[in-house]
């Protein structure tokens, strides 16, 4: 009974291992913050709390925001692919193949037309 | 459990969807509706996938997923285009053009 | 488990010949971007548009080389028949169209030369996949990859806001009637089980039931009708036609306005006459009510514009409704009634258009009525393409508008739709008001004496040519109907109707 949810117990184990070993690493390794600063406000990352009326995201975080979504997403493909991998064999990889040379071409025109640069 | 409830939390989506598509000025809203138009949708492929039991309906839902994602970032595209002409960023001030 | 009961699957056969039209046009697209990416002003002005021409021409090839073929391709995703053929044929022609109109746009130059041709073929790719499609997944990348490049083709003029707006107008309304489209096509796999058009009317055909008994399928066609409509630009579902039309950059509007119609009818013939034809007593009077609707309202709302982009864009959702007759009627003179209409409309429209293009460069007016004003006598070149083309849209005898709405009135009345026939003739004599105007306007004597200077008169050779040869062919096919018929026979039987 118990062992049908070990691998969800191992998997809340992992992350909190993970999730904790990560904030520990920030405070040990991370610059020493002035605490004057940081306790004034509800947030020790993210934005100015006190954002100014009429305040924008640049036009950067934009690009990089939906290219970030396009790249992201296709990758998504990958998934019916991986499922059936076996059954499919070469034909999955060079489908895969395809897929991603298709993606590099994307990224190489992405890359040459300046849009990765932060302005 | 019943298909019922999901085609009902389905049609829910997509029609929260459609009214914000319809009633909000904010073109990222509008995006974000949009998407959740399309996403009310993918929920009920994947129901009817379940329920007769095939792939089909998961990998349609794949391929809107991704469909999704390109239509919101020609979206921001656009919207970003038209901020760098300092247009402003609302659909009801875009009056350009009178059907 | 599905992994476990997959383990027979075999790799799906792909028909590469079959195929080869599609992936030329793709693989067109992908090096006309990674050219566009040399610096250079030759490699963008000269290099880039003819990559774009051979990759048409190769399609173009390809197509013709695979002429006659009847198969189903990838698992039964893609059908390679006479509609998709000569469909085919018809996208090539207006990219090959488009690519000249568009050498000396602005659009280009502000866009880049690289992403305006990669975002021009690969509309045609999707179109090229829409109508072969023959399933419910192929047919929605279809669409999608038709719409997305246009949307972003309709906001390629940078600088000029109108365009911008016309881009996130259709970009919003366009995704509008693809999410309703998808959860129309979601409601009918729900509804069947199958993603397959053959399937779909299998599953029909087999329950003994109408769809009106299945809630379910009747939501699902309903919805998918709606979506499909937006795209064909089928009253109501038309209102965001003239806007987009006036504001996208003017080679996109005449592409737009023939391929992407064209596009939209072709899926709508296949997907009306293969996957639910057992249903037509169903949806028969609802897509008859919708083309009288649209026959109605394109012909009314030309009457009162002053743009001619708009006039067009107008006329060209009256032309829709027309189109739709054939469809209504589900028979396979009613579709290759459509399927000649849909070739003759591309023709004299690009007539139209071209002459609009070279009127918009030549003067200040922009699109307005009043460029055009005394061209009869200043610029006969013009005025006469641009009057056969008027002439032929409204269906005069001696063009091959008339001959079209003559086919698609008989398709009608063998249908038992003869009511929409005579709603056809109606429409083209109100039609008659708003396209004699413009013809008027450019031969009657000028007494204001504000007709607008020509500036370049003779600048653009490339886009008289393609006006004459335009009008040259509505005439010549209005006399000598035969090839066009070549072209279009046995595009019934390809598909299964009688």
């Amino acid at each position: 009974m118990l062992s049908t949810y070990l691998p969800a117990l191992v998997f809340v184990a992992l992350g909190a291992v993970v999730g904790g070993s990560f904030a520990v690493l920030n405070q040990v390794l991370g610059p020493a913050k002035s605490k004057l600063v940081a306790t004034g406000d509800p947030y020790e990352c993210g934005l100015p709390s006190e954002v100014k009326q009429g305040f924008r995201f640049g036009i950067s975080f934009y690009l990089i925001a939906m290219l970030f979504i396009l790249f992201d997403i296709e990758v998504v493909f990958l998934y019916p692919i991986a499922v059936e991998l076996r059954a499919f064999g070469t034909f999955a990889l060079l489908e895969t193949i395809v897929f991603v040379v298709l993606l590099m071409v994307a990224f190489i025109y992405v890359w040459r037309r300046g849009a990765l640069e932060w302005k | 459990m019943s298909i019922n409830w999901y085609l009902a939390v389905s049609a829910t989506v997509f029609c929260i969807g459609a009214a914000g598509v319809m009633l909000k000025r904010n073109p990222l809203v509008i995006l974000l509706c949009l998407e959740l138009m399309l996403n009310g949708a993918n929920l009920s492929l994947i129901a009817f996938s379940r329920m007769w039991g095939n792939g089909d309906g998961q990998i349609f839902a794949i391929i809107v997923m991704v469909v999704a994602a390109c239509e919101v970032t020609v979206g921001l595209g656009v919207i970003v285009a038209l901020h760098r002409r300092r247009l402003p960023i609302d659909a009801d001030e875009l009056r350009e053009l009178q059907g | 488990m599905i992994a476990a009961a997959a383990t027979s699957i075999k790799a799906p056969y792909i028909d590469w010949a079959a195929f080869s039209p599609i992936v030329a046009l793709i693989c067109g697209a992908v090096i006309v971007l990674l050219i566009g990416l040399l610096p250079g002003r030759r490699v963008r002005e000269q290099i880039v548009p003819g990559a774009t021409v051979l990759t048409l021409l190769a399609t173009l090839g390809l197509t013709i080389w695979q002429w006659g073929e009847n198969t189903s391709i990838i698992s039964g995703a893609l059908a390679v028949d006479r509609l998709s053929l000569v469909l085919n044929v018809v996208f090539v022609a207006t990219g090959l169209v488009t690519v000249v109109m568009s050498l000396r746009e602005r659009a280009t130059v502000q866009a880049g030369q690289g992403e305006y041709y990669t975002l021009l073929l690969a509309s045609l790719a999707g179109m090229a996949v829409l109508v072969a499609a023959q399933n419910l997944v192929t047919l929605f990348v279809g669409i999608e990859l038709l719409s997305i490049p246009l949307y972003v083709l309709c906001a390629s003029e940078l600088q000029r806001e109108k365009s911008l707006e016309a881009g996130l107008k259709y970009l919003v309304i366009g995704s509008v009637g693809s999410a309703t489209l998808l959860f129309g096509l979601s409601f009918i796999y729900g509804a069947t089980g199958s993603t397959d058009f053959s399937g779909i009317a299998a599953a029909l055909s087999s329950k003994g039931e109408t769809i009106a008994s299945n809630p379910l399928m009747l939501t699902g066609l309903g919805m998918a009708v709606v979506g499909l409509g937006f795209k064909a630009a089928i009253a109501p579902f038309h209102q965001w036609t003239p806007d987009v039309y006036e504001g996208a950059p003017s080679p996109i509007t005449s592409f737009m306005s023939v391929a992407t119609k064209a596009a939209a009818f072709g899926i709508f013939l296949r997907f009306m006459d293969v996957a639910v034809i057992d249903e037509a007593l169903t949806w028969q009077p609802l897509l008859a009510a919708l083309a009288a609707i649209t026959i109605v309202v394109g012909n009314v709302g030309a009457l009162a514009q002053t743009s001619v982009k708009r006039i067009l864009a107008w006329s060209s959702v009256a032309q829709g409704g027309y189109l739709l007759v054939g469809i209504v009627v589900s028979s396979a003179a009613g579709l290759e009634a459509t399927l000649y209409y849909l070739v003759v409309y591309v023709v004299m429209n690009l007539a139209a258009f071209s002459v609009v293009v070279a009127r918009e460069r030549e003067t200040t007016h922009g699109d307005s009525l009043s460029a055009f004003a005394g061209l009869g006598s200043k610029r006969p070149i013009l005025a006469v393409p641009m009057t056969i083309a008027m002439l032929s849209l409204a269906g005069i005898p001696a063009t091959a508008g008339f001959i079209g709405k003559l086919n698609l009135i008989g398709a009608s009345v063998d249908g038992d739709y003869a009511w929409l026939g005579v709603l056809i003739a109606i429409g083209s004599a109100i039609s008659l008001a708003y396209y004699l105007r413009i013809v008027a306007v450019m031969w009657m004597p000028d007494r204001r004496g504000d007709s607008p200077e020509t500036d370049r008169p003779h600048g653009q050779p490339e886009i008289i040519g393609l006006a004459i040869i335009c009008s040259a062919a509505t005439i010549f096919f209005g006399i000598i109907p035969s090839p066009i018929y070549d072209l279009v026979r046995g595009a019934g039987e390809s598909i299964g109707l009688l």
